[in-house]
């Protein structure tokens, strides 16, 4: 047996010799060709330990490390700078924060310039990696004009030209919709059982991967190996800590949970499939038949609403109701004009035909103050919306504006601290939170305010499962007082468990207005057209009917 | 001989230049001469856009107006000037010194917006620092740099935009008046730089992940020669310079820096 690519013996990395290390006496090692899954808790090092492998950290970030990485063979110090990270590639997760040219040849040719390629071999070279990830004929495009699915593919079309020996993942799904998400995993699936790299993937959501890893570590919050085996036994040994650390857990693993199914636990939709009985179907057709809310009465209409930017139609003759007291989902592939459609629905935009109503009044007939009273927007970004130095402030913020009495802000104030779990912090600057914290904070500057109507742009982005699940937890107390809410999503899960209807817009069209149930039942190609992925628990029973087809068939 | 295809670094040698030889000339004719030159050259050779050129060169057209009027009123001649008064409207005069240096110090600016232009519009900011690169010696970090930092300003409207949204939603955006317009513009920095620098320093994470070190010692994909044409361009833009020089002279109108 050949030695390892990378061996890392008793690794131990902290940005700052007084604090607390960032990861902890690690040992492991990738083999040649191997596929490794690394999990746990947001803020445990992974990130870190990516860039501690490719030779950039500890140096550019002034921090300190004992123990050792050797990359083939060879310890990472006795490279030259850059070298190693010649060797191992990186795919982040931003797609518009690692690119630093304007067209996509010129940002191959950045990373084959430093590896001092002659010129005269970087052509050939543009062009096999870009037929890898399907990009050849956008050779000479601006990055600018590529969407998030394609500027990743690029992000790892970089990485490939330059041929390394390792390929790390850094969660580049994170910021994509669940289709390109898929296809950006089987992409990657697909090239490294044919070009045999070793690869280390960074993610959240495992779905897409699971099926092609070979091995998975899981992390503590310390930034400590707690588990380093093949992944169904690091799920079925560690699975109470994973829950606990809010790891999301892949869905079929959840679903057997919910279904009580003995056995082995399935990680791929095809296991849960192959493991399920009749029983076990029989009672996820059940799990479909969700309890409903009650409401009645309508808060917002639009009528024949256009928008227009420039000349290119965003917006064509919508005409959409939301409910009162209940949760409206807006979907559709990215491009759809969800957004213009909610700026236009709290009033941000003006349409260039057609009109808001609400409660039968138009919404332009309402004045920017009395808009911002009944209804709240979160923005996908939470950081957008702080605009004052400490939590407390923050909260304050509108009950100021209504001129309210001191102490009754201090009352009210301190109640949505308590609620939203953010006591203690009240003095901090609201960038200085976690990513959950800063997410809890938005969406608390809104609960404050009690508009009658709040639009969710993404809730769940980026965050960890326990974290989303909290915020859901408080859109949901919100809706059984009587409030109304719509939220933009990708995520199909989400609009299953929690939405009363969903409006499916594609190019500026509602292609569809009703209860999810029936979107995910639908079989005449609408879910395609909208590039929507069905629900697990839906797509288990259409591949159950399929199959049940099937066999029916070859019995006859 | 197009502008587009000069070396960049030639072209802002070139331009360099000429504002240097400029700045020595205080006649009204050279630079009405030499800026005919620059609106030829520009249009011949160069392929712009006569809308987009005039969008930008209108507000100079005010500014240089204003040269030519403050200069003219508040003109402040040497003692022993032979001064022609042409008109007088209450206590101004406009003499015939102060009106010819005004409109020397306007077309001087003239001739300033005329060259800028030419380059600004012909030359493509990634070839120009990869020029100053390869020509230059602009060290590789801090030239890649800037075209990173290039790419994000379009990112930066965009947020902005969302900003705005965000804090008329919060009720934000009441207050009316300079000092809440100062305290608006507050708000948004901090995030705009909170992301800004947050991008930053992804940018160049993935940059050095992809083996940039800094160093001088890199292969170049587009490579940026100087040829004889960008010397060509070079000699006509300083030889039509000298060329109205030596006109103006001939007219005997010829004013430069040892004749104040």
């Amino acid at each position: 047996m050949t030695a390892p690519l990378l061996t890392v013996d008793n690794f131990t990395f902290s940005y700052d010799e007084a604090e607390k290390p960032v990861l902890h006496n690690l040992s492991f090692t990738v083999e040649q060709g191997e596929a490794l899954l690394l999990l746990g808790p947001s803020g445990s090092g992974k990130s870190s330990l990516a860039l501690c492998l490719n030779g950039l950290y500890p140096a550019a970030v002034d921090g300190s490390s004992t123990g050792e990485i050797s990359l083939a063979g060879k310890k990472l110090d006795a490279y030259l700078p850059g070298e190693a990270s010649r060797r191992i590639g990186v795919v982040f997760q931003d797609p518009d924060a690692q690119f630093c040219m304007l067209t996509v040849e010129d940002e191959l040719a950045f990373g084959l310039e430093n590896l001092n390629v002659p010129r005269e071999e970087m052509a050939d070279r543009m062009e096999w990696a870009l037929g890898l990830v399907d990009l050849q004929n956008y050779r000479t495009s601006p990055i600018a004009s590529l969407s998030g699915g394609m500027k990743q593919k690029l992000a790892l079309a970089c990485v490939l030209a330059m041929k390394p020996d390792l390929i790390i993942l850094d969660e580049p799904t994170a910021m994509l919709d669940p289709v390109t998400t898929k296809e950006l995993a089987e992409t990657i699936k697909a090239l490294h059982a044919e070009l045999g790299f070793s690869l280390l993937v960074i993610e959240h959501k495992l779905d897409h991967w699971i099926s092609f890893m070979d091995r998975c570590l899981i992390f503590t919050e310390t930034g400590e190996v707690m588990f380093d085996g093949i992944p169904e036994d690091g799920f079925s040994f560690y699975l109470d800590e994973l829950k606990e650390q809010g790891v999301w857990l892949p869905k079929p693993l959840v679903f057997s949970e919910q279904l009580n199914m003995a056995g082995k636990l399935p990680l791929t939709e095809d296991e849960l499939l192959a493991a399920m009985n009749w029983q076990a179907f029989e009672k996820a057709g059940q799990l479909l038949q969700k309890e409903r809310r009650e409401y009645s009465g309508t808060i917002l209409e639009t009528r024949k609403l256009s928008f227009l930017r420039g000349a290119k139609p965003i917006l064509k003759q919508v005409n959409v109701r939301l409910p009162k007291g209940a949760l409206t989902a807006i979907v559709g592939p990215n491009g759809a004009g969800k957004s213009t459609l909610s700026y236009t629905l709290a009033g941000l935009e003006t349409p260039d035909n057609g009109e808001v109503l609400y409660e039968k009044e138009p919404l332009a007939h309402l004045s920017g103050a009395a808009m911002s009273e009944k209804i709240g927007y979160v923005f996908q970004n939470p950081e957008h919306q702080f605009i004052t130095d400490s939590v407390y402030e923050e909260i304050a913020f509108s009950l100021r504006m209504q001129k309210k009495k001191e102490a009754d802000i201090e009352q009210i104030v301190g109640e949505i601290l308590a609620a939203c779990r953010l006591q203690g912090l009240a003095h901090q600057h609201p960038f200085s939170l976690s990513q959950g914290q800063k997410r809890r904070l938005s969406v608390a500057t809104m609960l404050v305010d009690e508009q009658s109507l709040f639009i969710l742009d993404e809730p769940t982005y980026g965050q960890d499962q326990k974290a989303a699940a909290e915020l859901m937890k408080m859109v949901e107390k919100r809706l059984a007082a009587g409030f109304s809410a719509v939220m933009i999503t990708h995520d199909m899960e989400l609009v299953a468990a929690f939405a009363d209807q969903v409006i499916v817009l594609v190019e500026g069209e509602v292609l569809f207005a009703g209860v999810p149930h029936d979107l995910f039942s639908d079989r005449s190609g609408l879910l395609e057209k909208a590039q929507l992925e069905r629900p697990l628990a839906y797509s288990i029973r259409e591949k159950w009917r399929l199959r049940g087809e099937s066999l029916a068939a070859s019995q006859a | 001989m197009r502008l587009h295809k000069l070396n960049p670094s030639i072209k802002a040698l070139t331009v360099i230049l000429l504002v240097f030889l400029l700045s020595f000339v205080f006649d009204p004719v050279t630079p009405l001469l030499y800026w005919l030159f620059i609106v030829v050259v520009t249009f011949s050779l160069g392929k712009v856009e006569t809308r987009k050129w005039l969008l930008i060169f209108v507000p100079f057209l005010v500014v240089a107006l204003g040269y030519v009027w403050t200069t003219a009123v508040f003109s402040n001649p040497p003692a022993g000037t032979e001064l022609v008064t042409y008109w007088t409207i209450g206590p101004v005069e406009i003499t015939n010194y102060g009106l010819s240096t005004g409109l020397a110090l306007g077309l001087r600016v003239l001739c300033f917006a005329g060259l800028s232009l030419l380059f600004i519009l012909t030359t493509d900011p990634v070839k120009f620092i990869l020029s100053l690169v390869q020509q230059c010696k602009l060290p590789p970090k801090l030239a890649y740099g800037l075209l990173a930092g290039y790419r994000f300003l379009p990112l930066l409207t965009e947020e902005v935009k969302i900003i705005r949204h965000a804090h008329k939603v919060r009720g934000a955006n009441r207050e009316t008046g300079l000092k809440g317009k100062l305290f608006a513009l507050k708000r948004y920095a901090i995030p705009l730089l909170a992301s800004a620098i947050r991008k930053a320093e992804r940018a160049a994470i993935a940059m050095e992940s992809k083996g940039f070190t800094g160093g001088r010692s890199r292969t170049y994909y587009h490579q940026i020669h100087i040829q004889k044409q960008d010397w060509l361009f070079f000699g006509l833009m300083i030889g039509l310079f000298f060329l109205c020089v030596f006109v103006s002279m001939q007219l005997g109108t010829f004013r430069g820096y040892g004749d104040i």
